[in-house]
Formats: structure tokens, C-alpha cells, sequence
């Protein structure tokens, strides 16, 4: 029989053991993964915050900077075509063609707004991993001024002499299976159509345009 | 008396646990195909009247619940909220302990042990979340989980009413976590139906307006928003059951290598 006394010297050992647990396990050892990508993250995120630090940038302006910023950090022709998926093989050059310059133009209208509304946020790079055959996973964690800290990792590729963004996680939730689910949802809700797809983004990207 | 509440209670979470098991064991059996592209396939055979689920309860959040979690956080002032999110979170903490031993997991179970003394003594009852503070941060763990990490697949997807985006292990899993959940037990035995009531209202309302940027945001710029929360949802529950500890790696091909004609 499990008396109450019992129980609370179960539970304060217990507890004892977590405290000290973490007091030993704390100092990580350091990884040996590819330190370019963490530096090419750290560049990036200088650039970025440094660009919208600026308020005297008119909203063109600052749009037009984030899509120069984007297109220099993230490869986004890849991730256009790792997130469209098989459906990339029944696509012809031309529905290729504009869907790549859409999904372009979304990730632009999403992300922009977040970026000239920048209100303070600073982030430090917490690790790097090596991911993949050949990519780094470089996390970093978001401080905003107000709300709880965002992990966000960065899958990021090594391309010739430059590095590329391949994807990103944020708090454990890729954005590229999430966007390949969502697209792939709604090409098989339309009978596999590639051009349903096209169809929507076009909506999506010319609503919020203008 | 009690110690009879009590046995009824037990018996009741064992039935409910055998239940569960049976129900969520039909579910593992399901065929992998094994392709490429299986990683990313959603099972979810119900999707027709997941999506009518969907669409009733995205009208009661934007009737209902995000106005009230709203008018939460204009109302409430910042540290009422943490408050009462602290208070919560650590009458949820016997479940955090229970499901950690049931998963095997001491550390995990030593940690929640830790964090319920610590915030239940020095954190006034758990007002103040002193033991995030001190290194421990909060870590739920639901009997969902700790199917999961028995073995139990995910199942079919299902969407709940009220309750959102589920699968059939974790309704399975939060029906075991509702009855065996100690603070019920107490409420439904002292006659504080009411106050039981109040926690689930007040608790859904602090969730919901913690994301309440996070979810516009998505709903604005998602093509097909049923899909997104599908595919959110299984990747979270994905780093929930593997506690963040192996993420799950989706295969990023080189394309340079196969030029295509």
C-alpha cells in the first residue's frame, strides 16, 4: 500500500533527480557541422534586420528590399518545385512557368508584410547540424518583444560558392510539406488538375495585390 | 467511500484504455505503399465530413470563440493571463506525470514531478510558473502520446467538433486523459461541475488567444486552410511524440542532377 508519505519522498526524489540532471546535461557539446551555413544565416538575418531597422524606407521600397533579401537567401525555385511534388512531372513548361513566378509572388505578399511591420525582433543562432547528404540545419531562435521566443531552423544548401535557404521549420513545422500538402490537397480535390492550382494562387496572388 | 470513488474512476479509465486500444489497434494495420511520395500522403478517409466538421467549427471560432479570445486579451492584463495559463497548465500536471511514467520516460517524468512541486509550492499553487524560469520548461504530455510511443499509428484524421483537428488515437487518447484526469475526479466527486466547466472554457479561450495572429495570418495567405491545419497538425504531433528529439527529415532531392526535357 502506497501511503501518502510514500508518495511524496517518490515525487521529491524525483523532482531532486530532474534539477540535477539538467545541471549536468546543460553544457552541450559543440558540433562539428559546416560553419559557413551558420555564418551565411548570420549575414542574412544581419541584412534583414538591418534593412527593416530602417523606417524611413516607403512601403514599395521596403517590399521591393524583401524580395531582393529572399531571392538572395532562399533558392525559390527549388523549394517551388520540391513543394508542387510529383505533380511537377505532369505539369507542362508553361504551367511550370507561371506557377513558379506565383509562388514566387505569394511568398512575397506573405512574408513582406511581416517583415516592414518589424517591430524589434532580434534572433541568435542557437546550432548547427548537418542535415541531409549535403545540407546544414542551422536553428535559431527568435526574440520578439512581446510573446514567448520562436525556434526557427533553416535548412540551408551549399550551391556552387554560394548558400542557399531550402527550407524553413518553424517551431517543428516545415513550411515546404506543409505548403506541398496544401497544394497537393487542392490539385486532387480538382481532380488532379495542375491548373486548379495555378487557378487559386492566381486568385490569392492578384486579391491581395492591388 | 473514496477509496470506492476512486476504484470506479480506475475501472472507468480501463475500460475507456481498453477501448482505446482496441479501436486505435485496427488503425496500425494500415498498408504502407511505400513510395516516395507516401511520406507527404495524408490519411484521411474522412475527409468529406472532416471538411463539413471543419467548416462549422471555423464558423463558431470566427462567430464565437476568437471574439471572446479576443476580448481575453483585451480585457485581461498580461500578467492575469499568465496567471491563469500557469494555473491550468499545473493542474494538468498529474497527466504530465502519469503519461511521462506510462511512456517510460523518468527524465521527462522527473521534470513534470519538478515542475509541479516547484510551481505548486514556491509558484503559490501553481500561480507563477517558477520552474520554467529555473531551466524546466513546460512539456504536455497526453495518453495520445503515449500511444503513440506503444506502438499505436495515427489512424484515419478526423476533425472534432469544438475540439479541431484530431486522429483516431488522440480522440482516443484525450477520452482516457478527460476520465483520468485527477481535477475531473475531484470536481465530479465534490460536486464542483461547475468550476470543471469554467477550467475547460477558460483554458480554451488562453489557447486560443495565444495564437490569434498565428491563425489569421494562415487563414489569409492558405489556399486550401483545411489542408494547412491537417498538415500542421500531424507534424506537430509528429515533435510532440518525439518530444523535438527526432525530427522527422523530409528527402530534398538535387533537381540539378535530372534535367528535365
Amino acid at each position: 500500500m502506497l501511503t501518502r508519505r510514500h508518495f511524496v519522498a517518490c515525487a521529491a526524489l524525483l523532482a531532486v533527480s530532474g534539477w540535477a540532471g539538467h545541471t549536468l546535461i546543460s553544457p552541450a557539446a559543440a558540433q562539428s557541422a559546416d560553419q559557413g551555413a551558420a555564418a551565411f544565416i548570420q549575414k542574412l538575418g544581419d541584412e534583414t534586420v538591418a534593412t527593416f531597422s530602417n523606417k524611413s524606407l516607403s512601403r514599395d521600397q521596403a517590399v521591393q528590399r524583401f524580395r531582393t533579401l529572399l531571392n538572395a537567401g532562399f533558392d525559390v525555385t527549388y523549394i517551388g518545385r520540391w513543394v508542387l511534388g510529383r505533380y511537377w512531372n505532369s505539369a507542362s513548361e508553361a504551367q511550370r512557368a507561371e506557377y513558379q513566378k506565383l509562388f514566387e509572388q505569394m511568398i512575397v505578399n506573405t512574408y513582406a508584410e511581416r517583415f516592414v511591420e518589424y517591430s524589434g525582433e532580434t534572433f541568435k543562432i542557437t546550432g548547427t547540424a548537418p542535415a541531409g547528404e549535403s545540407d546544414s540545419m542551422v536553428t535559431t531562435q527568435i526574440a520578439r518583444p512581446n510573446g514567448p521566443p520562436v525556434n526557427i531552423s533553416w535548412r540551408v544548401r551549399k550551391a556552387a560558392s554560394s548558400y542557399k535557404i531550402i527550407d524553413v521549420v518553424v517551431e517543428n513545422v516545415s513550411m515546404g510539406v506543409t505548403q506541398r500538402q496544401e497544394f497537393a490537397s487542392v490539385i486532387e480535390q480538382n481532380g488532379g488538375r495542375v491548373d486548379a492550382l495555378i487557378q487559386a494562387l492566381r486568385q490569392k496572388v492578384g486579391s491581395r495585390a492591388g | 467511500m473514496k477509496l470506492a470513488r476512486l476504484s470506479r474512476s480506475l475501472l472507468r479509465t480501463a475500460t475507456v484504455v481498453a477501448f482505446a486500444l482496441t479501436a486505435t489497434a485496427c488503425a496500425t494495420n494500415q498498408a504502407d505503399s511505400g513510395a516516395t511520395d507516401a511520406a507527404y500522403r495524408v490519411n484521411d478517409p474522412l475527409e468529406i465530413p472532416n471538411r463539413f466538421v471543419f467548416a462549422a467549427n471555423e464558423a463558431a471560432d470566427i462567430l464565437v470563440i476568437r471574439p471572446a479570445a479576443e476580448v481575453y486579451v483585451g480585457v485581461v492584463p498580461d500578467p492575469v493571463r499568465d496567471v491563469i495559463s500557469n494555473f491550468i497548465d499545473n493542474l494538468m500536471s498529474p497527466l504530465y506525470i502519469a503519461n511521462n511514467l506510462l511512456q517510460g520516460n523518468v527524465e521527462g517524468a522527473s521534470n513534470a514531478t519538478g515542475r509541479f512541486l516547484t510551481n505548486t509550492i514556491l509558484g503559490v499553487g501553481g500561480l507563477a510558473d517558477v520552474a520554467t524560469e529555473a531551466g524546466i520548461p513546460r512539456a504536455p504530455e497526453d495518453f495520445g502520446q503515449t500511444l503513440a510511443v506503444w506502438g499505436v499509428g495515427d489512424g484515419p484524421y478526423l476533425v472534432l467538433p469544438l475540439l479541431g483537428p484530431s486522429n483516431l488515437r488522440d480522440t482516443a487518447g484525450y477520452a482516457v486523459d478527460t476520465v483520468g484526469d485527477p481535477f475531473r475526479i475531484w470536481a465530479y466527486g465534490t460536486d464542483h461541475k461547475d468550476v470543471y466547466l469554467v477550467r475547460g472554457m477558460v483554458g480554451a479561450v488562453d489557447r486560443r488567444s495565444q495564437i490569434l495572429r498565428e491563425v489569421d495570418d494562415l487563414r489569409r495567405n492558405s489556399v486550401d486552410f483545411y489542408a494547412t491545419v491537417r498538415s500542421l497538425y500531424q507534424q506537430q504531433r509528429r515533435a510532440e511524440i518525439s518530444n523535438n528529439k527526432a525530427p522527422a527529415t523530409p528527402e530534398f532531392p538535387d533537381f540539378t542532377d535530372a534535367p528535365k526535357p
